[in-house]
């Protein structure tokens, strides 16, 4: 089960798996934002390439536009994943 | 364990209840559930969108050996794609030189320890292992 929606201080929080089917999910709501915005990973237990695809397209349009996703809570199997995809050079992670 | 499941994105459900049923059968930790899931969902997302058409099932088997796990997936009546070709992606710093794509493979090799490729009979074979620390289980 994925879950993917706003928090109280604009972040956005992350649950579940993110896998290969919930690329629209994910994008119903990361499109959606138009300024630097933090992600939360605490909850996320894992992330796919799938997934990792739609972060960096919404990297690119908020850089695009002189903002951010600033990636948090990263531990475990996701900071494996993007420790290997090099995702410490396009995000600032925490 | 052995298990079909039809050729569509929505099918990774179902598979990942299958991983979760093998895990807790064999005792396996987070990790190497995980290190399953990337496996499976990779590949098998490959073999769905590269092969839209084929009306087969697609087999993931999944198996523990003592310290050695073996994840397959079989495709029938495909053309040959062997995952072991394909290049490593360049991981430039420069967002904008980075490319979609490619990194699903990638993942995949780093999260086991061999993967092997079968072509015949028009069936493509997949086959990893992945071999258990003391601490995994």
């Amino acid at each position: 089960m994925f879950d993917i929606r706003l928090g109280d201080r604009g972040e956005v929080v992350l649950s579940g798996r993110f896998d290969a089917a919930q690329v629209e999910k994910a994008k119903s709501v990361l499109d959606t934002l138009g300024t630097t915005t933090e992600v939360d990973f605490k909850n996320l237990q894992y992330i796919s390439s799938a997934g990792l695809g739609v972060l960096m397209a919404t990297q690119k349009r908020l850089k695009d536009a002189g903002h951010e996703l600033k990636l948090r809570n990263v531990s475990g199997h996701i900071r494996d994943v993007f420790t290997i995809a090099r995702f410490d050079l396009i995000f600032d992670i925490k | 364990m052995e298990q079909q499941f039809s050729r569509d994105i929505a099918s990774l459900e179902r598979a990942f209840g299958f991983i979760d049923e093998f895990a807790e059968r064999e005792g396996l930790d987070d990790s190497v559930k995980n290190s399953v899931y990337l496996a499976v969902d990779e590949l098998f997302t490959n073999m769905v969108k590269y092969q839209p058409a084929n009306a087969n099932d697609i087999t993931i088997a999944l198996e523990r050996e003592a310290e050695l796990l073996t994840i397959r997936l079989i495709d029938h009546d495909v053309e040959p794609f062997d995952i072991t070709e394909r290049k490593d992606p360049d991981l430039p710093a420069s967002l904008d030189e980075r490319k979609p794509g490619g990194l699903g493979i990638y993942l995949t090799k780093k999260a086991v320890d061999t993967i092997t490729y079968d072509y015949r009979d028009r069936t493509s074979i997949i086959t990893l292992t992945k071999r258990l620390r003391r601490n995994d289980v």
